[in-house]
């Protein structure tokens, strides 16, 4: 129905459109009109079309509360007397019957006598609204179609208001991203509020043990649940860290052969399939961690355990021999290979914007390519290079497919690269996949996660940001 | 004949609005020789040429000699065939109108144009004798030897202490700490910057001014003690007093540089230079003393240059 609605007012606009034209042609002979006819033309489209559209919107929005409301007026006593929930699948059931689909349940005695008769009550109950939200519009738009046409003069300065418009539907549209993203923090503050009632702040924050399972028979053992966020953040930190130390070197390096040293033809292949590498999905970097990467690093380091049991350093070997699959070592290192794109783009990008007139000067002066690098280039585009690699750390940090297939679920506080650890991710993602019930601590602390970690990042895009546009106001 | 041309010339020149302040200036200057200007600064900066009046200016043995040299960037030839001699201890400009070639020259003479893709130079530049371009040569060591100043002041987002020491420290030219805060007072002094940065050598190069910048950069070439300095119009950027200040220490540089300057003022030319070459279409149409060539060119070319009917 809405989409009848839609083309309707779609077909009117365009009828106001070429109506306003002609009109306003014709009352421009004789006089210099302030406007051209096209723009009387979307003038009058715009002031069809948008009361309408305003009301078919507004319509859309309510009509669902109003019909509750006036299907609730006259119910039969038997349908009142049903528990809630019940008296909601009765109308879920009527709403089906009228719309000629067999009902769900099998209901009793005066129900089911009831059940066709409720049925007509919503379909006519809802035809009304239909029709009485249709024609509404159609006056609207019939409204605005006569003001618009009083307006149609050779005075009316159509082109200057049409442009006001347009800055209005501009203006709207950037502020639905920022809209959403206040929405978004709110949910998560009031999820994290009920969570912060079941769980001290100050445990949650810097308790040092993680086992959300809690108990759901009072004689089960061992699950009273702890959650203490410290070892998830180490995690994240932990392979956030191996992550740059892969990422931020060879990145790095990669930008500065790409800016400084490479042609243009060795340039032009390079960068593009950087840039490609950047759009791979993450969860394919996934599979090469948990299939590739992972088993062969076990096997590497197992080895060396066998290699060294039984010698001097027979623990050591011993430890080795057991390294399993899921190591942070893993993970870091194939986030880092997914951070090195990003990483050298930015820094392509930094780098270039250095003034040429500062390599002619270093160049002039008798120094060679890598010590105008080192001593010129990077010391200028460091605040730079700084922020783009604060961007990548909190890229890492909020990376989940990687660490969900490639780092492991057990909390360990450590800072042993081949241990097993687990990340606030991938916690988040194993709260809240599957079935679960939305009022227990063990599913709200995702939503405590879910904060911090927004906090955290946020704080390391703000000081990132800052940082780059103190070093842009340096050259421009 | 000649010299009437050359006076309806300077009675056109003066005419100009832009020109009419500086024209009757340069003229006598020029006919004294440069002996005034050496008397004038007499405390500061003792002239090296002997006998005060001299009627032509003090010219040293030559320095560069340029034979045949074509620059191509990629296709497109931008220079052809300049034969050139640059004298040592002399301040030689090259003049003409935009696009015609002398800056490309100038950056032949220190292999700048090695970092631009696609840009190939022909024909032979000797300096002292030894072909720059040879494979021998090492473009990095030859620019320590011929220094460069250009168009825009291009201090490093360094101190001003880090700016001059630059070329030192990677040349590797002093071993002490002591011995570079010498250098950097050197040469700082040597380009009239000293008392005004003196108290503040550790602070940021930026937040000098345009022409505090320029001097700066003259200090940081300079410093490393080259053999030539190259500037590229190094005043287009700067106001008129600035402008002047790098003149008189232009001035005096030249008493231990081989100096070569690029410009577009005529009236520069013919204050700061001992020797003019004149450029146009890519080609040198002329070259002599300034003197010379300000009054009595020889080429059509250049008399319409210098009175300002194109360029």
């Amino acid at each position: 129905m809405i989409w009848i609605y839609l083309l309707v007012i779609f077909a009117l606009g365009a009828g106001a459109y070429v109506g306003g034209r002609e009109l306003a042609r014709r009352r421009a002979v004789g006089a210099r009109p302030h406007s051209r006819p096209g723009q009387h033309g979307a003038y009058a489209l715009i002031w069809v079309a948008v009361p309408a559209l305003v009301v078919v919107i507004l319509s859309g929005v309510f009509s669902g509360p109003l019909e509750r409301q006036l299907i609730a007026v006259d119910t039969p006593d038997s349908v009142t007397a049903l528990e809630p929930f019940r008296r909601q699948a009765f109308f879920a059931d009527a709403q089906r019957v009228g719309h000629g689909q067999p009902a769900l349940q099998i209901w009793e005695r005066p129900l089911a006598e009831q059940l066709p008769i409720e049925a007509r009550r919503m379909v006519s109950i809802e035809r009304t609204l239909q029709w009485g939200s249709g024609l509404a519009a159609l006056l609207a738009a019939i409204l605005g179609g006569l003001f618009v046409s009083t307006q149609i003069r050779p005075k009316t300065r159509a082109r200057n208001r049409v442009e006001g418009w347009i800055w209005g539907a501009l203006f709207v549209c950037s502020v639905v991203a920022i809209l959403t993203t206040v929405g978004i923090i709110a949910s998560l503050a009031f999820d994290s509020f009920r969570f912060f009632e079941k769980v001290p702040v100050f445990d949650f924050l810097f308790g040092t043990k993680w086992s959300p399972q809690i108990a759901i028979r009072a004689d089960q053992v061992g699950s009273s649940g702890a959650f203490g966020a410290v070892p998830l953040f180490a995690g994240t930190f932990l392979i956030m860290i191996i992550a740059m130390c892969v990422a931020a070197p060879i990145g790095l390096m990669s930008a500065i052969y790409l800016s400084e040293y490479a042609g243009r033809n060795t340039r032009s292949v390079i960068k593009p399939v950087l840039e490609i590498l950047a759009g791979v999905p993450t969860v394919v970097y996934g599979f090469f961690a948990a299939l590739t990467v992972g088993p062969a690093l076990r096997v590497f380091f197992n080895e060396i355990g066998l290699f060294l049991m039984g010698g001097p350093l027979d623990g050591l070997g011993q430890y080795l021999a057991l390294v399993q699959n899921q190591m942070a070592l893993t993970a870091g290192a194939v986030m880092g290979i997914m951070l090195i794109p990003f990483v050298s783009s930015l820094s392509d990008d930094i780098l270039n914007a250095v003034p040429q007139s500062l390599r002619d000067g270093s160049f002039a002066m008798g120094a060679t390519k890598s010590e105008t690098v080192k001593r010129v280039l990077l010391p200028a585009a460091l605040p730079g290079i700084a922020g783009a690699l604060l961007l990548a750390v909190s890229r890492a940090i909020g990376e989940t497919m990687i660490v969900t297939m490639a780092a492991g679920l057990a909390a360990n506080l450590t800072l042993n690269p081949l241990d097993t650890v687990t990340t606030v991710t991938v916690q988040i993602v194993t709260l809240l996949t599957g079935d679960q019930e939305f009022n227990s601590a063990k599913t709200l602390s995702a939503f405590g996660l879910g904060l911090t970690l927004f906090l955290v990042t946020l704080l390391l895009n703000i000081i990132a940001q800052r940082i780059v546009q103190t070093y842009r106001e340096q050259y421009d | 004949m000649k010299f009437r041309i050359f006076r309806s010339a300077e009675d056109q020149t003066g005419a100009g609005p832009a020109e009419a302040a500086e024209t009757p200036r340069i003229l006598p200057q020029i006919k004294m020789g440069k002996a005034d200007v050496s008397e004038g600064r007499l405390e500061d900066a003792e002239p090296v040429t002997g006998p005060a009046v001299v009627d032509s200016p003090p010219v040293g043995p030559i320095k560069i000699a340029a034979r045949d040299v074509g620059v191509f960037y990629g296709d497109k030839q931008a220079l052809f065939d300049v034969s050139l001699d640059i004298p040592d201890k002399t301040v030689t400009a090259l003049i003409g109108p935009s696009g015609c070639g002398k800056s490309t020259f100038l950056r032949t003479m220190n292999r700048m144009n090695d970092t631009i893709a696609g840009c190939r130079v022909t024909g032979r530049i000797a300096m002292d004798d030894e072909d720059i371009n040879d494979r021998s040569i090492d473009p990095v060591l030859l620019r320590a030897r011929v220094g460069m100043v250009f168009q825009r002041p291009n201090p490093f987002p360094k101190s001003i202490y880090e700016n001059v020491a630059y070329g030192p420290k990677i040349h590797g030219l002093v071993s002490a700490k002591s011995e570079m805060d010498g250098v950097v007072e050197s040469a700082l002094k040597r380009a009239g910057l000293w008392d005004e940065v003196a108290d503040r050598l550790q602070s940021s190069a930026m937040g000098l001014s345009g022409g505090q910048q320029q001097r700066l950069v003259i200090a940081r070439a300079i410093a490393v003690n080259p053999e030539v300095i190259l500037m590229d119009e190094p005043c287009s950027a700067l106001d008129p007093i600035a402008t002047a200040r790098i003149e008189e220490l232009i001035d005096e540089l030249r008493e231990r540089f081989c100096i070569v300057i690029v410009t577009h003022s005529m009236a520069q030319a013919a204050r700061v230079s001992q020797r003019t070459a004149f450029f146009h279409m890519g080609r040198l149409v002329e070259t002599g003393d300034t003197e010379d060539i300000f009054q009595n060119p020889r080429e059509r070319r250049t008399l319409d240059y210098i009175t300002g009917r194109f360029g």
